[in-house]
């Protein structure tokens, strides 16, 4: 059964190229949130398999989302977190599986952080 | 003559022709004994109080204590006229005989600023004044010969129906309030003098003795009337109070003498001091120590910022009217240089001497105090400058970050995407990279967008006549631009009115659901004004929205001002006005 994916990013022109590149890679982009609390209430309803989780949303931030998503009972999807930003910059992050840079984005980077 | 001094002079004869009025009732009543003992103190005592008053009225106009002191005179002598043997002139004096004690409560509680200083001192003024003119009149409806204890007064002409116990309940029951507010009014007396120091009370003690004087003796007068005493021990309690009562104003007169007195001492002092040349600060406690006055301030007239600033450069606003401070405004060739903030009462014209004496001294504080404050300024709009600045670069990384950014993101993955699809599926390939193109098109139009935005390309190469052209032929609406023809100006000041211009528009096009809008630009008194009108919604808030603030913040910096007239319902107009140096 293909890896079912949420996307969560603030910028509907990455949901949707972001989309379009993971389905052609065989996932199943079963939802998009475009900010941390909608991030929350997906997860519960859609129990993805992976987050694709924004460093920076308009409410709470991607790593917050992520702790959040950790302590909730019977709620364990794998977090991936993506910026556009330099990793660098972004000092270190608990709780996920891992980090990919927006713009080297592709199913064989989510499929080796799985 | 001015007409204050014709209405002067117009008292002063009405006071003179009542004075001699009630003398000649006094004097024509066969029932009193030492009638002219009466008439003596009456006269000496209501000519006093007119003549003096009338004096403080004409010199401080401003200050009602010379009002007071004219009206105190006038009742007293309406008083006199129940000594009349004619029955009108008889009843209208009683029924006036005790509004002087009222004028004489709301004169002590208003010394020396002519003003009530709480609602407690206006409620017990307005009560006395109720009680012996409203409260007091219907009682002279019942009252006959016998209920007065005065079977030779006239007749009452007010007499409906003579009731002597009604009469005496009245009488008891105001006097007793009567007792009551004296009372208090000593109680605030004492109060005010216990927070004075000691220059404020040289000038309070002289007319506080006299005064709480004859309120005291009054009251024991009336107590005593009211206990039944003798004719005899009420006259002279009558007559011992009249002297207390008989020197208030020319305590008065010797008050506003000794503070002359003092003053014009003080600017001889201060002559011989100021010449030492003063440090920072000490001028003002030289003025406070001549004066006796520890809480004179010595402001700074600032005329750029037409503001008032201490000896330290900071700002300091003038004390309101009615707050119970004096002003006076010290000029030096004509020019407004410092205002002295002093006690109500205190100084006049011997301030003008001290400020024409001190003026060098006072013009030397002024122009440090002008220094510290435009230090203060350069520090504040420096710190300003920064604040903007880094607002600013934040913003940028903000719309750098959302905008651009995200489009060369996605163009990326697309870019890979259609790579992976060129071979199996070159349509699918063409289309995202169609797609790919439009991202591209849409991130360099923000890119130029921001690059605008840092610094308009067109306004270092062609100015702020074609900047703004640009600007109003880009807005989504039309845009009528009135500029008058002026040199170049300095690259800051014309990119501060760029900014102006481009976001008064931008929220135009955002907000105000307008159909026309227009921008003036002229050189008016040394500075480029700036405006932009619109005809929508109005409404707009400067203190809400970053926007229109951090306009303000970026003109501060070049000491422009920005003002916003946004009524709901009537348009927006953007003023800025920027110093073109």
């Amino acid at each position: 059964m293909a890896t079912s994916v949420l996307i969560v990013d603030d910028h509907p022109s990455f949901r949707a190229s972001a989309r379009m590149l993971l389905e052609s890679e065989g996932f199943d982009v079963v939802g998009e949130a475009e900010d941390g609390e909608g991030a929350l209430v997906a997860v519960r309803e859609l129990k993805p398999d992976v987050v694709l989780l924004d460093v920076q949303l308009p409410d709470i931030d991607g790593p917050e989302v992520a702790a959040r998503l950790a302590a909730a009972n019977g709620l364990c999807p794998a977090v991936v977190l993506t910026s556009s930003r330099d990793l660098h910059d972004l000092g270190a992050i608990g709780g996920v599986r891992g980090f990919i840079p927006k713009s080297e984005l592709s199913g064989a980077a989510l499929e080796a952080l799985l | 003559m001015t007409s204050l001094g014709r209405a002067l002079w117009a008292l002063a004869a009405a006071g003179f022709a009542m004075g001699l009025a009630a003398l000649a009732l006094i004097l024509t009543n066969d029932e009193l004994e030492a009638a002219a003992a009466w008439g003596a103190g009456t006269l000496v005592v209501g000519w006093s109080f007119v003549g003096v008053g009338l004096f403080a009225w004409a010199r401080r106009p401003d200050n009602r204590v010379g009002m007071l002191m004219a009206g105190t005179g006038f009742a007293w002598l309406l008083a006199a006229f129940s000594f009349s043997d004619v029955p009108l002139i008889f009843t209208v004096g009683q029924i006036f005989g005790s509004l002087f004690f009222a004028v004489v409560m709301h004169l002590l509680l208003a010394f020396p600023s002519g003003r009530l200083q709480s609602r407690l001192e206006r409620r017990l003024v307005l009560a006395a004044y109720l009680l012996t003119t409203v409260v007091i009149a219907p009682m002279w409806l019942f009252a006959d010969a016998e209920a007065l204890h005065c079977d030779s007064c006239p007749e009452n002409v007010l007499l409906v129906e003579p009731n002597e116990q009604l009469v005496t309940t009245v009488t008891s029951a105001l006097n007793i309030v009567g007792v009551g507010l004296v009372v208090t009014v000593l109680v605030i007396l004492v109060r005010r003098w216990r927070q004075a120091n000691a220059g404020q009370r040289r000038l309070l003690v002289p007319v506080y003795s006299a005064g709480a004087a004859v309120m005291l003796l009054l009251s024991v007068t009336v107590v005593l009337q009211a206990s039944g005493a003798d004719t005899w021990t009420l006259d002279v309690f009558w007559i011992a109070s009249m002297v207390p009562f008989a020197l208030v104003p020319y305590m008065f007169l010797v008050t506003l003498v000794r503070a002359r007195m003092i003053q014009t001492g003080a600017v001889g002092q201060l002559i011989a001091r100021v010449n030492e040349a003063p440090r920072r600060g000490e001028l003002r406690d030289e003025l406070a120590r001549a004066l006796g006055d520890p809480s004179i301030e010595l402001l700074y007239w600032l005329p750029d910022g037409e503001r008032f600033v201490d000896s330290r450069g900071h700002d300091v606003k003038l004390p309101a009217p009615g707050s119970g401070r004096g002003v006076t405004r010290i000029e030096r060739d004509g020019e407004l240089v410092a205002a002295l903030v002093h006690d109500a009462l205190s100084f006049d014209r011997e301030l003008d001497a001290l400020g024409a004496a001190a003026g060098m001294a006072i013009e030397n504080e002024r122009l440090d105090a002008e220094l510290r404050a435009k230090v203060a300024e350069l520090r504040d709009s420096r710190s300003r400058m920064l604040r903007v600045g880094l607002e600013e670069r934040r913003r940028l990384e903000r719309d750098l970050h959302d905008g651009a950014q995200q489009r060369l993101v996605s163009m990326a993955l697309n870019m890979r995407l259609a790579r992976d699809r060129m071979r199996d599926d070159p349509d699918a390939a063409e289309r995202i990279l169609d797609g790919a193109g439009a991202e591209l098109d849409a991130a360099l139009e923000e890119l130029r967008e921001l690059a605008r935005g840092i610094h308009p390309a067109v306004l270092s190469d062609r100015g702020l006549d074609a900047a703004l052209e640009t600007l109003a032929r880009r807005a989504p609406l039309p845009v009528e631009l009135n500029r008058e023809s002026y040199e170049r100006l300095p690259e800051s000041i014309e990119l501060a009115a760029y900014f102006v211009v481009s976001e008064a528009l931008t929220n135009v096009a955002k907000y105000a659901d307008a159909s026309h809008a227009q921008v003036n630009v002229a050189r008016r008194n040394g500075k480029l004004l700036v405006e932009v009108t619109d005809d929508g919604v109005g409404g707009a808030d400067p203190d809400n929205g970053t926007g229109l603030r951090g306009l303000a913040d970026r003109l501060a910096v070049i000491e422009g001002r920005l003002e916003v007239d946004s009524s709901p319902g009537a348009g927006t107009t953007i003023r800025a006005r920027i110093p073109c140096g």
